[in-house]
């Protein structure tokens, strides 16, 4: 998975990506796509139209790194794609394994963001009253009133998530008690705890020294070797180069190289 | 489950919660407490006022009941009716036998002429004459060694039970215990005789004024009567005014007995009488039924309703002018005729319940501050729950569960508080009625010194304002209880010498107890429902980006 590959451009109907590694996965349909998005903010009168028309198209098993200048619309673009936000009222969809997320109603999107993507944020964004063990199984905890078998299930594969991060002797310990890199090692195996297709990574090492960030890099390397498709955003060239493919986000849209 | 987790850990990781959770307790608390009080001193109340009149009671105007032997023999055959009793009812002028000297005190006093022996069937009269000897060997330990029943016999209650005196066999006279001025109350709710003056044994002169059946008032009347016992019912306005007297004795006074009639619009014959028109019928005003065992007052009531019709029927079909029953009696259970006593204490009660529940505005209020700040506070938290697919509904539910376990754990803590003080209030009552005790202050001057003590070394060798702030006020509050409790004296605020109860009311009452918590419960959930609606509105980009 060395060299980075060059995406469709900007025609979405093409779809797949030509990547790297076993050919098969070159005429895969895309696992999440966005497609033309636009997403504005409104100051009052004043409209500032950040996303304008981007399109992306991310392959399954793929690991994109997104690069772009702090206040292009990165943050932006990675919570159209998480299903936080939707784009401007029918100027573009974001689709997951081929349907449309942004459509759906409350409900649809909250499944979406608990099963099918996972979060990382640069603050790690942690809930402090909890433990590192509570932290990480959060997700599985998350959705329906009942869920003590999938509660025990989320702990378990928590345990193993947090193992292969390197914290199975901090299981107990708050989130105030860890360093940043740890945390964000709780971070990621919370985005991962309900075994979702996708890792959406949004500057996970922009807050941490470059061996730190290094380390936090080989841990998404590992997952993604195991199949995971991965989506990161970063504003540092040098990050970027753990990805197969790196795309630029410019003046509100998506191009390559 | 994360909604469980997490309010869990918001209640427990924080110390302003824990103000919410003690003020839900005392406001229960002070509602149960209040109301439960209340409601003991009303089945008091009740329980005093029926002591005397039995369950129903029927009252005709001054005329009378004429041939209410007749009526009494067609009660008692009723299945509703355990036993009834006539009575006269009237007002009167007691001449008391005190003070010594010519000139001697009149008491006004509600008569009731009474049929003792029936009379006792129906009310608890037999139980509420005071001056006998101690019933056994139990009474007599309970009472103060200066209790002058200590030294009687059973003559005195026999004579208060016959309303006469048996050593003359003369009609006798019972007073309400208030009547005369020479029984003092006692803290323990016994009576000793004042100024030297025990009433049984005295005479009195008894004036009343017989009104006729057309409510012509005639002369007064009196007549003599030895005292012969006193009785004690609980409501002091039937014991301060109350005199009982035997029915003949009542009937011929006023003019209410079996009487020959003569024609006054005739002309006299020659040796000047008027024409003998029969025999008037004896009457009496009022009387008192007392309902069979297992049968309600209103039951009885009804009953006795339809006994009356029938009975007034009767008296028509026989044409007898002299023996008319008047045409309205009021029948009424003792609740109903209770009703000027109860009223005004069970809407007293009703206004403090009321005045109390404005409290809880107060908490729901407290609530919602408190957790509106902490959903400011968690702003960030919220994105990040929505992040990992919290739904609205969710993060409403994480709030909602929070007040709700504030009001859950605050209410159960306010009945537990409430408990334990109204099942102690008699200790408490005491406690409050001494001195206070020096251990007491010793100890809040000592906690006041250490205090002192902490909010120097806070304030001076620390430099920190919070903890010296917070010990300086410990240190003031203590100071100010230390003083209060060298400067209190003992005062009784129910003297049970002055009052007409000698404990306190000191059962919780369960219902409203229950009514109080949920009270609570639907309060704090309440108040944490307006925080609770603005987290689930907290847009999840937002609180990630500045949250
Ligand atoms: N809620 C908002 N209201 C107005 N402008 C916003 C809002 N969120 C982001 N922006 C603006 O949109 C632009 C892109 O933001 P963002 O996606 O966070 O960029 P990046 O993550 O690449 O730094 C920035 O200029 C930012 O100021
Ligand atoms: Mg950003």
């Amino acid at each position: 998975m060395a060299d980075a590959a060059t995406s469709n451009g900007r025609d979405p109907s093409v779809g797949a990506a030509r990547i790297g590694g076993p050919p098969l996965a070159s005429t895969k349909p895309p696992i999440l796509a966005a497609r033309d998005v636009h997403r504005t903010y409104r100051f009052g009168q004043v409209e500032v139209p950040v996303l304008r028309g981007a399109s992306i198209s991310i392959a399954p098993g793929e690991w994109v790194a997104i690069l772009g200048q702090s206040g292009s619309g990165k943050s932006t673009l990675m919570h159209l794609l998480g299903g936080l936000d939707r784009p401007d009222a029918g100027r573009g969809t974001v689709e997951f394994e081929g349907a449309p997320v942004s459509l759906g109603a409350g409900r649809s999107l909250d499944r979406y963001r608990n099963r099918d993507v996972g979060f990382v944020f640069q603050f790690y964004h942690l809930l402090p009253e909890l433990t590192v063990l509570e932290n990480a199984c959060l997700p599985g905890l998350v959705g329906g009133f009942f869920g003590h078998a999938r509660a025990a299930a989320a702990r378990r594969r928590a345990q193993e998530l947090l193992e292969i991060a390197g914290l199975s002797h901090r299981l107990r310990h708050r989130p105030a008690e860890l360093s940043g890199g740890e945390r964000q090692r709780v971070a990621i195996a919370r985005a991962l705890v309900n075994g979702p297709r996708v890792l959406l990574a949004d500057e996970p090492t922009g807050n941490l020294d470059a061996t730190t960030g290094a380390s936090i890099l080989d841990l998404i390397a590992s997952q993604h070797a195991q199949g995971l498709t991965v989506a990161m955003v970063t504003h540092d060239a040098a990050v970027a180069a753990r990805a197969q493919r790196v795309v630029h986000l410019r003046d509100g849209q998506v191009v390559d190289g | 489950m994360y909604a469980a987790l997490l309010s869990n850990r918001y209640l427990t990781s924080r110390v302003i919660p824990l103000i919410a959770v003690g003020a839900v307790a005392l406001c229960v608390a002070l509602v149960i407490i209040v109301v439960s009080v209340m409601s003991g001193f009303l089945d008091m109340l009740k329980a005093s006022g029926r002591t005397l009149i039995g369950d129903v009671v029927v009252s005709s105007g001054i005329g009378g009941i004429p041939n209410y032997d007749e009526w009494l023999a067609d009660l008692r055959a009723l299945p509703e009716v355990e036993a009834a009793t006539p009575v006269i009812d009237t007002l009167g002028l007691l001449r008391m036998p005190y003070p010594s000297g010519p000139s001697k005190e009149i008491a006004p006093v509600q008569v009731w002429a009474i049929e003792p022996e029936s009379f006792a069937k129906v009310t608890a009269y037999g139980e509420k004459v005071w001056w006998r000897p101690p019933a056994d060997e139990a009474a007599r330990d309970a009472m103060l060694p200066d209790d002058p029943r200590l030294r009687m016999d059973a003559s005195i209650l026999r004579d208060g039970l016959t309303l006469s005196q048996g050593a003359t066999g003369k009609p006798g006279i019972v007073l309400g215990m208030h009547v005369s001025v020479g029984n003092a109350r006692q803290s323990d709710g016994s009576y000793r005789p004042r100024f030297g003056w025990f009433m049984p044994g005295e005479q009195v002169t008894l004036t009343v004024v017989p009104v006729s059946e057309t409510g012509k008032i005639s002369e007064p009347r009196d007549a003599t009567f030895p005292i012969v016992n006193e009785v004690f019912s609980g409501v002091y306005d039937v014991d301060k005014s109350r005199v009982f007297i035997p029915l003949a004795q009542g009937q011929e006074l006023l003019r209410l007995d079996a009487a020959p009639l003569y024609d006054t619009t005739a002309e006299p014959d020659a040796e000047g009488n008027l024409p003998l028109l029969g025999t008037a019928p004896a009457r009496v005003t009022k009387v008192l039924i007392r309902a069979k065992p297992g049968t309600s007052a209103l039951d009885a009531r009804d009953a006795i309703e339809a006994s009356w019709d029938a009975f007034v029927a009767k008296a028509a079909r026989r044409n007898d002018r002299l023996g008319r029953p008047p045409e309205r009696v009021s029948i009424l259970t003792w609740e109903q005729q209770l009703r000027d006593l109860i009223g005004p204490v069970e809407k007293e009660r009703e206004m403090m319940r009321i005045l109390f529940s404005i409290i809880y505005i107060v908490c729901a209020g407290l609530i919602l501050s408190i957790f509106w700040s902490i959903v400011i506070e968690k702003t960030r938290d919220i994105g990040i729950l929505r992040s990992v697919g919290a739904s609205r509904l969710g993060i409403l539910w994480i709030f909602l569960r929070y007040g709700l376990a504030i009001g859950v754990v605050g209410s159960l803590a306010g009945v537990g508080i409430a408990w334990v003080v109204v099942d102690n209030i008699n200790l408490i009552h005491e406690a409050i009625g001494r001195d206070a005790p020096r251990a007491a202050w010793i100890t809040t001057a000592a906690v006041a010194t250490l205090s002192l003590g902490l909010a120097l070394r806070a304030l001076i060798w620390r430099g920190r304002l919070l903890p010296g702030l917070l010990w300086t006020i410990a240190t003031i509050t203590c100071a100010i209880v230390t003083v209060a409790l060298i400067g209190h004296r003992g005062t009784l605020i129910w003297d049970p010498s002055v009052y007409y109860f000698s404990t306190i009311p000191s059962k919780v009452d369960w219902f409203n107890a229950a009514i109080t918590a949920i009270g609570g419960i639907v309060f704090s959930v309440i108040g944490a429902a307006i925080p609770a609606a603005k987290a689930a509105d907290v847009d999840p980009v937002e609180a990630l980006r500045y949250g």
